[in-house]
């Protein structure tokens, strides 16, 4: 039998040792530790200032006394409440006990001394806590995130699909190095390869679109031929059956819908600022929900933002009539605003005529990518653009990306990247059965692996960037996040459910909600609100705070 | 009541840092609000509160990690650790499921805890503790994704882990130079280390090797209570009642905690006298409530004239592996790669 015990705890050499240790409280720390988030809990996946981790015990020993002292009200807790962010442990703590209407006691941090008949601060942890040894350095929550990561779910596979990944590696590869007749001769021998592999379904599908995309690369040149050029209308199509094939545009309508809707509670006048119309296939949903809102429906305005149609035919028109006419059924006053502009970046914010009185949501799905220019510099679209939708102070702005590193300056990280992507969505999509949605929602698909493979600069516009950057763009940029709770999350899971395939997993990540295949997150959706000091043009009224 | 409840609180506080005693506290707050008296569980809230992070083929501290899909037909995923060598720093994403170089190349089939209904193989702590095996012992871990109870009980943890040890056994990419076959161990936490010993028997019956078991603060219980259940229900983060609830979760309905999965030496246990069962290593915590059952474990390997270990940690409570922040952590991770390395 080996016996150890706690003194050993004080032997430890690589901690700082303070001699101050018998005396509560520390002596206050620099600005910079204060703001220094415990490494190990961040290891664990929580985000606690090391300042802040005696008052995060406090309030959960004030949780747990109210547990015992009142288990009935501590499950109705459970049943009824909505979470939020469980990674931000104080806030969460804290609203937990906000729950309870009882004042707080707090009989562990005082006690008696039974000699002095004084209270005394009980703290425990000092004794331990000054020799704690600094094992793991405390890094910023964000880095850690940031840093370079590459997420692979992997099938069994047989050996010449194996084979195929790796010439693909190093294809790809000779063409970073500029090494173009190396490239070729690897091209022909895939395409030699692809014949002998299985092209229905796993990696031989999702290889030959890339195949495809790097002959593209090496034999026209960057400009990506017309690929970019298909039609608006051949676009919207091939989208609108990426929608019926798989959840992810579902998801995306969905949970940013459900962010609307709360952050239109008790607005009478609310104007939502679509930035990519298509059919208008999130709108109904919302527009119902509205609809049977208690208390009644809102002035509903929608701004739907697309390309301008080539033929003389007004679609986004069409498709806010369409909207209106539901509008109507259901006895919500609607007013429809079509702006067409082939770039997001060419719309300026009068054109969306934004009224003083009303409340604004802004929705993007997968439309801000298209805005990061080749060259990070102070005026890229993005930053403009995000700086227009902060003047018109929304109410909210719903963000939906494709949550991959698709915008890497090397072109063999950003291949690799887009390999495993791609894969696993194409993967999620053998559980499609319905035709033609399956065919073209694979077609919809390999025009963005085209686009990330074949093409650089001004025709690059599938610049997907993960999620830990937008929040670090965003947040740069004056907006702070408004997280999505856990009754958005159980609706998105229970949503999955009508799927058949099993492997689609919703997750919750810092606030924000992703869906993914099989552990491999693919989309991620997140709320944003503009800060409160945001140089408005239009002073607006802003009443309703989200709790 | 609340006068007891302020000791049990205070004598928690003692014996464990403070970030370990937080995060600990959090779990057990949380899985409170998850579990509910009629037996079935929050699964929703309790994936939305579980901390998970995703796999990673890029190297970070020498190790990357990828997933994969080992039966389509139960959605069963694993997560791969695998260690940088030094031929090649920075592994060929393309081949992720490269062939092992060394000579002989432990693989460590690991089982996560969450007393058979929390927690993934994705969870944060234990992608933690897997990558650190993955260092400790010079292993490729494999994390098993396991399905949980209470929607799925006993036989599915165990179905899945030997689904698992039958994949990794037939991976010709996982097997050793020294003899063209996998070096498979068998370790995990909690409802981990019971699934491990429940695989073990598995594939004695089956004829694969299993080199070595590793019990963490094993899941075991029984119908009898014990003096350690006595004395310690509720001081140190776990209650009788909990434990009672998880078992219900786990066991065929009808079934009390004698049955073998809980008790496998009480009276339905199976003996693993005359058999070649691997030898063992077993972890127990001073201040874990279950300490009689798994110190009855241990003796029942004894007695069965089978090869163990046991680690007693006086001061330790349960979780103390999850954090490197105390002395029994770093004490016990030196044991487990003493452990794994001793067939080298």
């Amino acid at each position: 039998m080996v016996l150890y015990d706690s003194t050993a705890l004080a032997g430890n050499s690589s901690g700082s040792s303070s001699s101050s240790s018998s005396k509560p409280p520390p002596p206050p720390l620099q600005p910079q530790q204060q703001q220094e988030i415990d490494g190990l809990l961040a290891g664990a996946g929580y985000k606690v200032r090391s300042s802040e981790l005696r008052k995060v015990a406090q309030r959960l020993e004030r949780l747990e006394t109210a547990m015992v002292n009142s288990p009935a009200d501590f499950s109705q807790l459970a049943s009824d409440t909505i979470h939020y962010n469980p990674s931000d442990l104080a806030s969460w703590v804290d609203s937990l006990l906000s729950e309870f209407a009882q004042p707080p006691t707090c009989p562990s941090e005082f006690v008696m001394d039974p000699v002095t008949n004084q209270t005394v601060v009980n703290d425990a942890w000092t004794t331990t806590e000054p020799n704690m040894p600094q094992v793991h350095q405390n890094i910023s929550y964000e880095q850690q995130s940031l840093n370079n990561q590459l997420t692979v779910v992997t099938a069994m596979e047989e050996d010449s699909g194996i084979r195929l990944v790796h010439m693909l590696m190093t294809c790809a590869e000779c063409i970073q190095r500029g090494d173009f007749s190396l490239a070729t001769s690897f091209l022909e021998d895939m395409q030699g390869l692809l014949t002998r592999v299985n092209t229905v379904c796993g990696i031989g599908k999702v290889a030959g679109h890339f195949i495809d995309a790097l002959g593209r690369r090496i034999f026209q040149g960057i400009g990506g031929g017309s690929i970019n050029g298909g039609s608006a209308y051949e676009n919207e199509i091939l989208y609108h059956h990426f929608y019926e094939a798989c959840p992810y545009l579902k998801f995306a309508h969905f949970t940013a819908n459900q962010a609307i809707l709360e952050a239109f509670d008790g607005h009478d006048c609310v104007h939502v600022v679509d930035f990519n119309l298509m059919h208008g296939l999130q709108w109904p949903a919302l527009i119902q929900a509205l609809a049977l809102r208690p208390g009644g429906p809102p002035l509903l305005r929608l701004t739907g933002i697309g390309p301008p149609s080539p033929d003389g035919r007004d679609s986004l028109r069409e498709i806010g009539l369409r909207l209106a006419e539901l509008a109507r059924s259901v006895n919500v006053r609607f007013a429809f605003r079509g702006v067409a502009a082939s770039r997001l970046e060419d719309v300026k914010p009068w054109m969306l005529e934004v009224n003083p009185k009303e409340s604004v949501a802004v929705n993007s799905i997968m439309q801000l990518h298209r805005l990061l220019g080749s060259e990070p510099n102070r005026n890229s679209p993005v930053e403009t653009v995000l700086s227009w939708i902060r003047s018109l102070n929304p109410k909210i702005m719903t963000v939906v990306e494709q949550e991959a590193n698709h915008n890497q300056p090397g072109f063999l990280d950003r291949f690799t990247e887009a390999l495993h992507y791609y894969s696993t969505m194409f993967d999620s999509l053998e559980a499609c059965t319905v035709q033609p949605d399956k065919a073209l929602a694979e077609i919809y698909i390999q025009r963005e692996i085209t686009n990330v493979v074949s093409c650089e600069g001004s025709a690059r516009v599938e610049r997907h960037e993960p999620l830990a950057r937008w929040r670090t763009r965003l947040s740069g940029a004056g907006f702070r996040p408004l997280h999505l709770g856990s009754n958005a999350y159980k609706q998105a899971s229970m949503l999955l459910t009508l799927f058949s395939a099993e492997g689609y997993s919703v997750e919750e990540n810092d606030g924000c909600l992703t869906l993914g295949w099989h552990s491999r997150p693919l989309i991620a959706a997140s709320a944003w609100q503009a800060l409160s000091d945001a140089p408005a043009e239009f002073p607006a009224p802003d009443t309703h705070r989200p709790s | 009541m609340a006068r007891s409840n302020e000791v049990n609180l205070n004598e928690c506080k003692m014996v464990v840092p403070l970030n370990t005693w937080v995060l600990i506290s959090n779990f057990k707050l949380a899985y409170n609000l998850l579990r509910r008296p009629d037996g079935t569980f929050n699964r929703h809230l309790a994936e939305f509160l579980d901390r998970k992070v995703p796999a990673n083929a890029t190297p970070v501290d020498g190790v990357f990690s990828f997933d994969v899909l080992i039966d389509r037909g139960t959605s069963l995923l694993t997560r791969i650790y695998r260690p940088v060598t030094a031929e090649e720093p920075l592994p060929d994403v393309a081949e992720l499921e490269k062939p092992v170089t060394a000579e002989v190349v432990p693989v460590i089939i690991f089982f996560h805890g969450g007393s058979f209904a929390h927690s993934s193989a994705n969870s944060a702590i234990y992608d933690t503790l897997c990558r650190r095996l993955v260092g400790l012992c010079k292993a490729v871990v494999v994390s098993v994704n396991y399905r949980r109870a209470p929607e799925n009980r006993y036989p599915c943890a165990y179905d899945d882990g030997w689904t698992a040890l039958k994949w990794v056994n037939s991976r010709p990419w996982l097997q050793s130079r020294k003899d063209s076959k996998v070096h498979i161990y068998l370790a995990g936490d909690s409802s981990g280390g019971n699934i491990v010993h429940h695989v073990a028997l598995r594939a004695i019956e089956s004829g694969i090797d299993v080199l070595g078991n590793i019990l963490l603060n094993p899941m075991f219980g029984g119908e009898e209570r014990t003096e350690s259940e006595h004395n310690l229900d509720g001081k140190y983060f776990v209650t009788l009642r909990d434990r009672d609830w998880y078992w219900r979760a786990y066991l065929p309905e009808g079934e009390d905690r004698d049955h073998h999965a809980c008790n496998p030496f009480g009276p339905n246990g199976r003996s693993v006298e005359g058999i070649k069962f691997p030898k063992s290593l077993v972890v127990v915590a001073g201040l874990d409530l279950i300490q009689d059952w798994q110190l009855a474990y241990v003796e029942g390997l004894k007695k069965a004239g089978q090869e163990v270990k046991l680690l007693y940690m006086e001061q330790a409570t349960i979780g103390f592996y999850l954090l490197p922040n105390n002395n029994h952590f770093h004490a016990v991770m030196d044991e487990i790669s003493r452990f794994v390395g001793s067939d080298c």
